[in-house]
């Protein structure tokens, strides 16, 4: 009996890798699925098994159950994802380029003429993880259909549009270009006539399904 | 529509199942060739759902376990006909062509 409850805590930690909208409207059915394929005897979850809700979770993740009618809120949901990733590289890019700039200042003017003080390298360091957070924080909350996120989205754009003057090194010129390429066409999705039904109905999540009450 | 999704269809397609139903079902009807694993089957559920192709019918307390019954939505049903016409044209041309290359080969 207690190799059922060690079995069922083994599960219940690896549920946590899903959404927590999604445990919270599931996770009981899927873990009654689980031990019910469990075979007779068993005591911890399999390899295979805990590989298939890792993974699946994650999936969930990132790929928010957008109904296909709102295919622009998808498409914005992607683009921000997208958007967090090419910040990714920029700051593995830049950070990786550091001691190199170090001997050839002004060559690849990422940080301009000369090497950056310790500083400004970790401010720009500590901009560049909130700038991948606002991507991935805004990906999330866009795909679950909250409508303060759609707003807190176009300020976000709006705040990058204001960025786009000023002095800054070529590099970083194109970087702020790019971010507010994508963000732009994000907003531009997000106000579309096919994803204002999305971020709708109140009182309700996507695909018409009940907001437990709290 | 990927196979996963087109037999978690038609395991519903005349008759509501729970998720555990749904797998062993499957396996069934494929022939044992298709096994879903669980997380597969919930990421397919939520999608399905989203899509508003399968509803749940109802729920049940099995043994203090939550059990959901789902069913096609009229719209699941006809993207199952759809999907499955779809692939019986398929299989009809192959197989016709098939008798063709054979009479000429014969």
């Amino acid at each position: 009996m207690s190799g059922q409850s060690d079995l069922e805590r083994g599960y219940r930690r690896l549920l946590a890798w899903y959404p927590r909208a999604f445990r919270r409207e599931n996770g009981e059915e899927l873990l009654a699925v689980l031990m019910a394929c469990a075979p007779d005897g068993q005591r911890r979850p399999g390899l295979a098994a805990s590989a298939d809700l890792i993974s699946s979770g994650l999936w969930m993740r990132l790929h928010p159950s957008v109904p296909r009618s709102a295919h622009t809120v998808l498409a914005a949901v992607r683009l921000m994802y997208a958007g967090a990733a090419v910040t990714t590289v920029s700051l593995i890019a830049a950070i990786a380029s550091l001691p190199f700039i170090g001997h050839n200042a002004g060559r690849l003017r990422l940080f301009g003429d000369s090497q950056p003080p310790a500083v400004a390298i970790t401010l720009g360091i500590i901009a560049g993880l909130v700038l991948i957070a606002l991507w991935l924080w805004m990906a999330r909350a866009n795909g679950r259909g909250q409508n303060w996120a759609r707003i807190l989205s176009t300020v976000l754009f709006a705040l990058v549009t204001l960025h786009l003057f000023g002095n800054k090194t070529v590099v970083q010129e194109v970087f702020v270009v790019m971010t507010w390429l994508v963000g732009g066409a994000v907003v531009w999705l997000l106000w579309r006539p096919t994803s204002n039904a999305f971020f709708k109905p109140p009182g309700r999540t996507h695909a018409g399904r009940r907001v437990s009450a709290p | 529509m990927q196979e996963a999704t087109f037999m978690i269809l038609t395991a519903l397609a005349n008759d509501s199942q729970h998720g555990y139903g749904i797998i062993t079902d499957v396996q069934e009807i494929s022939g044992g060739r298709v096994r879903l694993s669980p997380g597969t089957l919930y990421s397919a559920l939520d999608r399905l759902r989203a899509d508003e192709l399968i509803e749940v019918e109802r729920e049940e307390i099995v043994d203090g376990r939550l059990r959901r019954y789902y069913r096609l939505t009229p719209a699941g049903t006809k993207r199952l006909s759809a999907e499955a016409a779809r692939l019986q044209a398929h299989a009809a041309t192959a197989l016709t062509r098939l008798k063709l290359a054979g009479g000429t080969a014969t």
